[in-house]
């Protein structure tokens, strides 16, 4: 890492008023519950056991406080909503970078309030301020067994939740983290053992919530927190009922470089560019739902996906429509080879062969979303800089079809000028994709509007070599990718891409009739590796000038 | 569906679990109290359980003397070293046997569930030895590491 751990928790403007506030409200809580507990001269008794007890009780409302936190960032279609809104205070696609920072600071105070709660029932024992033993205490009561099942839980969803897993086995982190209907069900349920008492013994009654709150003197945080629990519920019920209407999967068709792409119709749909969806296929798993990018247009009739078959859901799914593994592998073969357009067979490599739905029947899926992603906000800059890095480009195919739709409608907002930029290992494998770039550039009147840019990063073998030397010079296309634009090789230098560029702003040359006193936007839309990510934001953050503003946005997938 | 490594989720769950154990046994130290007390013991109060006489040696053990608690927090730092891992610990063959791990979290299951503080870290280390057992099983093999890798760090 360029910088240390200091430089990126303090000397950032936004981290830092991140950890001030999040671990500011922390540290406040766990001060307040301790400063109650201590001078409640109802609790009394309780406070004879001195600092466990006052620890416990603090760290015990900063759980309660995280309990609230953690499913605020699960709740997608809120969030989806809100977004537009809400942007300029804070990164709402940064989500599930918050639903960690919330875990992380739950295990800690999970740590500290169980090892009060520890001393405190060994003290309860020892001094009989109650007549009970600790493991009594521990185990028979509502607040020790909810405890030890929330901790237990919590063991199982962080160890599936590492990233390592999440990998290997998405199935074991995707089920595993559905404990967490237990684990809240045992959060609300904590405090209703009245182990917060003043009375000998808890003072139970018959009407909700079954114990009185005269004796029963806990903080009641339940009343609070129990709002995010019952929203994310409501959520998944809506989400459940959403991808239950009207679906039908149209068409399958699969490309020459292995993708398959799966046409579905879904009235009920409404997307914008960018966005992605789960997809779940109840003939495979009728429990998992898998998140694939929108390939298509929201001015298509049709929702499109591209899938390739890499994982075992998706193999599976190749199998059952038909385009199992065996015939796609002899496709991508022939397209990793970078075959050129064959003149006898007269097949393109952006062609397609559509699966015959007469043989196969279709299996019935459902889909859930749209959700979001930055790249929305393509239309409210000057220029727009898009990065795809791979299989990263995919949400670039729906923005491209987008941007070529409008620029037919002649209705591009305040965009000018697109930069496209494609960093990938081996540009064959992607063959559809390459097909749609075809297109986008033949429909190209100004011939600024749209620069694309590809880099192959692959090492090429000597055949290849032979292709390029052959049949480069003086050609009009580009004999690797059959576009007008010419592929380079290497690493795109980032620094000097963006450099050239404000310089380009500057001068006035790069948008014409644009006023240099005016601030020009420039918004960079990354998709791909993280490490990746830091170079580019690193270089967009250093020309940032005065007439110039550079804009990084990446998404996640 | 997936393809699960066991020995990596033994890993993380054995690494918590010893690290609850070493913390356990820290405070075991000062409030020393033998889990199983509760059998055949009595009431007194104040004073709490005054536990049965057939338990003297585990009262001797752990709250006349934190033996016990020391052997737990020792064994809990060993599979730290392990899992964690100890650079000096990572070049050796032990570092990448499972049935070190096993027979180690089996002692540290034992200890802990003799320790009041104990309990959670003893039913974790079965968890983690159950995944580990089930990693010998399948014939799951932790690879050797490859020298100069690079940090991929670089984009």
């Amino acid at each position: 890492m360029g910088e240390n751990w200091f430089q990126r928790e303090f000397l950032n403007g936004r981290r830092l008023a991140f950890n001030v506030i999040f671990y500011g409200l922390h540290f406040f809580f766990f001060g307040y519950g301790w400063h109650s507990q201590a001078t409640n001269t109802k609790l009394a008794a309780l406070n004879a056991l001195t600092f466990s007890v006052w620890t416990s009780r603090g760290a015990g409302l900063v759980l309660a406080f995280d309990g609230g936190l953690i499913l605020i960032p699960m709740l997608r279609n809120i969030i989806r909503v809100v977004r537009p809104r809400i942007q300029w205070l804070f990164p709402a696609d940064e989500n599930i970078w918050f639903h960690r920072q919330v875990a992380y600071s739950m295990a800690f105070w999970a740590m500290v309030h169980t090892t009060a709660h520890y001393v405190n029932f060994f003290n309860v024992e020892r001094t009989q301020v109650r007549k009970q033993i600790a493991l009594q205490i521990h185990y028979t009561q509502a607040g020790g067994i909810s405890g030890h099942f929330m901790l237990l839980i919590m063991v199982l969803m962080y160890a599936t939740a590492h990233n390592k897993i999440r990998q290997q086995c998405f199935e074991a982190f995707w089920y595993t983290h559905h404990l967490a209907f237990f684990f809240m069900i045992g959060l609300y349920a904590h405090a209703t053992g009245c182990f917060v008492r003043n009375s000998v013994d808890p003072d139970y009654i018959y009407a909700f919530p079954f114990y009185s709150t005269e004796h029963c003197l806990g903080y009641e945080s339940w009343r609070f927190i129990i709002w995010p629990g019952i929203a994310y519920f409501a959520e998944r019920v809506y989400r459940e009922f959403r991808a239950r209407r009207a679906t039908r999967l149209s068409k399958v068709l699969v490309h020459p470089s292995g993708a398959m792409e799966l046409r579905i119709v879904k009235p009920s749909f409404k997307y914008v560019a960018g966005q992605w969806l789960f997809i779940q296929v109840p003939e495979i798993s009728s429990f998992q739902w898998h998140p694939f990018t929108i390939t298509s247009a929201p001015e298509d009739p049709y929702v499109s996906i591209h899938i390739r078959q890499v994982g075992d859901f998706t193999r599976a799914l190749g199998d059952r429509l038909g385009a199992g593994p065996s015939v796609v592998a002899a496709m991508t073969q022939a397209a990793m080879k970078g075959t050129e357009k064959d003149e006898k067979s007269g097949m393109n490599r952006g062609d397609f062969v559509e699966i015959d739905s007469h043989n196969v029947t279709l299996p019935s899926i459902r889909i859930d979303g749209p959700y979001g992603a930055p790249t929305e906000d393509v239309f409210r800059s000057e220029v727009a800089v898009l990065i795809g890095a791979g299989i990263g480009v995919t949400p670039f195919a729906s923005i491209l079809k987008h941007i070529w739709y409008r620029q037919k409608r002649g209705n591009l907002g305040s965009l000018r000028r697109v930069e496209f930029f494609w960093v990938c290992r081996d540009a064959p494998s992607f063959g559809w994709f390459q097909s749609l770039l075809q297109e986008v550039e033949a429909a190209q009147a100004d011939p600024n509007f749209l620069r694309i840019n590809i880099y192959l990063t692959q090492k090429i073998n000597e055949d290849m070599l032979w292709n390029i030397a052959v049949n480069d010079a003086g050609a009009e296309y580009d004999p690797l990718t059959l576009l007008r634009t010419r592929t380079m090789f290497g690493r795109p230098d980032w620094m000097t891409i963006y450099g050239q560029m404000r310089q380009a702003i500057e001068t006035g040359q790069y948008i014409p009739g644009s006023k240099s006193q005016l601030k020009t936007k420039v918004g960079t839309f990354f998709c791909g590796p993280s490490v990746l990510a830091k170079a580019i934001r690193d270089a967009t953050v250093h020309h940032t000038s005065a007439n110039v503003e550079f804009n990084f946005a990446k998404e996640h997938f | 569906m997936g393809n699960l490594v066991w020995h990596d989720l033994g890993h993380f769950i054995a690494t918590t679990a010893s690290v609850y154990a070493v913390w356990s046994s820290f405070f075991g130290l000062y409030f020393r109290k033998f889990f199983w007390d509760f059998v055949g013991g009595t009431l007194r109060d104040p004073g709490g359980i005054q536990p049965a006489p057939g338990a003297a040696v585990f009262i001797t053990l752990i709250v006349k003397a934190p033996i016990i608690q020391i052997v737990a927090m020792i064994l809990g730092i060993i599979i730290l070293a392990i899992e964690v891992p100890v650079p000096q610990v990572k070049q050796l063959a032990i570092y990448r046997s499972f049935v070190v791990r096993i027979v180690l979290l089996i002692f540290q299951s034992f200890f802990t569930i003799l320790i009041y503080q104990g309990t959670n870290a003893s039913l974790w280390s079965m968890i983690a030895l159950g995944c580990y057992t089930r990693a010998q099983l399948l014939g799951e093999v932790m690879e050797e590491a490859k020298e100069n890798r690079g940090s991929g760090e670089k984009a």
